[in-house]
């Protein structure tokens, strides 16, 4: 492919906080020209989420914000004016994909349903990414990605398994999982406008996205009536798994072993060779003691070390990279996966780069995330024609805007 | 406007026609591809020598392909035959079955080869034993899961094969669109850790930026309106931003709740403690459903824990249509979740093949062998 597989496609974000700007983030890495489209008086909390006191137009200076919308362009329009919406289905009439992800009555509200973005543009593909759906009983609960974990039934999977306490994950991991779906959702858009030049309208419900993600604990519930056990660390079919501290502070490493060979070359290194001999079954069963002697053996290991001890003599295993450890990884440094990129307000730092690694078509990382209302002139100069007189006219209505008109945090 | 084309059937599935090759059989392909077989993609799952799925998994993620048992002569024809191959075999394994994935494109440029593995095609873990376990652990998601006072904890189910599940079949569609305008395709290496190490939420980058150490795992609570707690039945949880701070309050009906101590958001973040015990309190008296109840009243983003048990019962998911029959060999009936959403014509993958049923009718259509 010589060409990124997006270029050429136009993308209007409505998008805010993660689970969008990160579809939206992805859609420009393959190629799309994304205009993330803000309200100078409704616009994305991420930018303010962190407070950064001291720091001038925080909105424009936040390493958060720019994660999510790098090689993006800003453009501010306000929806809640007439002539907000009239400039915006200008540019839905020059657009390939609308994507949004509020509450599934907004777009309604707004006046800017499916119908209406259809009849301006008939092969409009738009996606909605509410929480629970555009209809359905729960189309009015608010869900954010924590949220979602746990209404998707991933909570009730995660935890250690002795005190029967559902956990978190680390992250809103709803957002990602979404987001990623939503990249793949518009592609298949794109593919079946191709053959048939029809458009669509995605009701991507973020929990049901997510709950595909433990489809085989759906299996079991529906089958034979199992609740599937939290089991911490370890695994259903193999032994011993699990994660013992090394030296330093907070620092583990992951083993899993799951053969028989892998099993006595695990023993030999931690120096219990009396214990090799030992079948899938009696591991099971001395799984405690087995965890007990292995952790034995990391306590006195650098991690680091541990790891490529054990890989070299075939054993699975890995360290728990923290979020500072994980940007000196040597493997990621190597594969080029942490990007510096210059930007105006900030001091350079690893950003990670695109997952999709297209040997060919070689996406990169282009350009900052862009600054409030950055390409605002620009784009309804260019697209829409508007003269610089009704321009400034605009910035005075608060239809658009270079800052936000309530700056706080988010 | 611009004139609309009308070539193909308006119901006809989004990937109808298209030819999917799974090689490998684990999670991660397996998954991928049921996606791809969904959206209408003729899918053959070429079954390793050792099956590697458990029987649920199984269940869930080979319904609706078709199943062969292919030698690597075989499999490098099939391949060829394919408009998009994903694989999952350790790097370097294709080529030494004489099926490079750029030897492949080079003899069919339009073909899409997606590879997702542990660490990617290259670097110093490339060839690195790894599962579900040590593929999470190295994402760096893992560091932030779990108590504080106990060791990081893996996310339920496969979570690492998952993500790399996902990105391989946003990967494939986004690829497949290039390959249908451009009319060449491409190569893809997809790895679980990176699809993990970018969406360590704020702490990533703020780590990288702020260089002030590590930030690690807060258990159920990374602040008190943003916490999971026991419930009168069970767990429930809330997760409010700023702008929703007074709709919980309003919903927890508690007065104190309107000092400036806990309205105002730095005085508020001093007094978390005595804010999650007055949570803690409110939490404890009610149950999920009246919880869940309050969140489209109050705009508050409330939660509940609920497992697979409880949401083959919901009203919601049962209203939109969610679930999907698998039927099993044996004529058992499973319900597994269906499409990830909702919008194009969904096949639900919906019998379960046994073990290279398929493979004299593939070489059939495919290759045009007859036995």
């Amino acid at each position: 492919m010589k060409q990124l597989p997006l270029a050429g496609i136009r993308v209007l974000d409505l998008t805010m906080m993660w689970a969008g700007p990160y579809a939206t983030r992805v859609l420009a890495e393959m190629g799309a020209e994304v205009l993330k489209i803000e309200s100078p008086g409704a616009w994305d909390n991420i930018r303010t989420l962190i407070p950064l006191e001291g720091v001038e137009e925080p909105w424009n200076a936040s390493y958060y914000f720019n994660d999510y919308n790098r090689d993006k362009k800003s453009v501010t329009l306000d929806l809640a004016q007439a002539r907000g919406r009239e400039l915006f289905l200008g540019l839905v009439a020059q657009s390939d994909v609308v994507i949004e992800n509020y509450r599934a009555s907004v777009m309604d509200t707004l006046g800017l349903d499916y119908e209406t973005l259809r009849a301006t543009r008939e092969d409009i593909i738009v996606i909605s990414m509410a929480g629970f759906g555009k209809f359905g009983a729960e189309r009015d609960h608010v869900g954010f990605g924590p949220i979602i974990e746990q209404m998707s039934g991933l909570a009730s999977l995660t935890g250690y398994g002795d005190d029967g306490i559902p956990y978190k994950t680390g992250i809103s991991y709803g957002d990602p999982v979404a987001g990623k779906a939503a990249v793949a959702a518009v592609s298949m858009g794109l593919i079946r406008r191709r053959k048939t030049g029809l458009g669509v309208h995605v009701d991507l419900a973020q929990r049901e996205t997510m709950s595909t993600l433990i489809g085989e604990a759906f299996v079991a519930a529906s089958l034979r009536g199992e609740i599937v056990p939290q089991h911490g660390n370890r695994d259903l079919r193999f032994a011993p798994q699990g994660v013992y501290r090394c030296k330093g502070v907070e620092q583990w490493l992951a083993v899993s072993v799951r053969t028989d060979g892998e099993w006595q070359a695990l023993a030999g290194v931690i120096g219990g060779s009396e214990l090799s001999g030992l079948t899938l079954k009696e591991r099971r069963a001395r799984h405690d003691e087995l965890d007990t002697a292995i952790a034995a053996w990391a306590a006195r290991q650098e991690p680091q070390a541990a790891m490529e001890m054990l890989q070299a003599a075939g054993v699975p295993s890995g360290r728990v990279l923290d979020s500072e450890k994980i940007h000196d990884d040597p493997h990621l440094a190597s594969r080029g996966y942490w990007v510096e990129l210059p930007h105006p307000r900030m001091h350079a730092w690893k950003q990670p780069s695109t997952t999709w690694r297209f040997f060919e078509a070689n996406p990169q990382l282009r350009r900052h995330a862009p600054l409030f209302g950055e390409h605002t002139r620009e784009i309804l100069s260019s697209l829409l024609s508007v003269s610089d007189a009704e321009m400034d006219v605009l910035q005075e209505l608060a239809v658009i805007g270079d800052a936000p008109l309530n700056p706080g945090i988010g | 406007m611009r004139a609309v084309r009308r070539i193909g059937r308006m119901d006809e599935a989004v990937l109808e026609g298209v030819r999917v090759l799974e090689v490998g059989g684990g999670f991660a392909a397996a998954f991928a591809a049921r996606w791809l077989s969904g959206f209408g993609a003729d899918v053959v799952r070429a079954d390793p020598p050792e099956e590697s799925l458990s029987a649920d998994e199984q269940v869930y993620l080979l319904a609706g392909k078709r199943r062969v048992s292919a030698d690597q002569v075989q499999l490098r024809e099939l391949a060829l035959a394919a408009d998009i191959v994903i694989e999952d075999q350790k790097p370097g394994t294709l080529a030494k079955w004489g099926m490079a994935p750029l030897d492949l494109r080079a003899e069919k440029p339009e073909l899409v080869v997606v590879s997702v593995t542990p660490f990617g095609q290259n670097g110093p873990y490339a060839t690195y034993e790894a599962d579900n376990i040590v593929a999470f652990a190295m994402g760096g998601l893992m560091s932030l899961t779990g108590h504080p006072a106990r060791e990081p904890l893996m996310n339920g189910g496969s979570q690492a094969y998952c993500l790399g599940a996902l990105n391989a079949f946003g990967a494939a569609v986004t690829a497949l669109y290039g390959a249908m305008v451009q009319g060449e395709g491409d190569w893809i290496d997809i790895s679980l850790q990176e699809a993990a190490a970018g969406m360590m939420e704020l702490y990533g980058p703020g780590t990288a930026y702020n260089a002030l150490g590590a930030h690690l795992r807060s258990g159920n609570h990374v602040r008190a309106a943003w916490a999971i707690y026991p419930c009168a039945d069970g767990y429930a949880g809330v997760c409010a931003l700023e702008r929703q701070i007074p709709g919980l309050f309003a919903a927890v009906g508690d007065p104190e709740l309107q000092d400036d101590r806990f309205r105002d958001p730095l005085q508020r973040a001093l007094n978390d403690d005595e804010l999650q015990a007055k949570l803690y309190a409110w939490f404890g008296e009610r149950t999920k459903d009246e919880i869940l109840a309050l969140s489209p009243k109050f705009k508050v983003p409330f939660g509940a824990v609920l497992t697979p048990a409880d949401l083959l019962e919901n009203p919601s998911l049962i209203e939109r249509g969610y679930f999907d029959e698998v039927r099993l060999p044996d004529g058992q009936v499973a319900m597994v979740p269906g499409r990830p959403f909702l919008g194009y014509p969904w096949e639900p993958p919906s019998e379960l093949h046994r073990p290279h049923a398929d493979t004299s009718a593939v070489a059939a259509d495919w290759l045009g062998l007859t036995v």
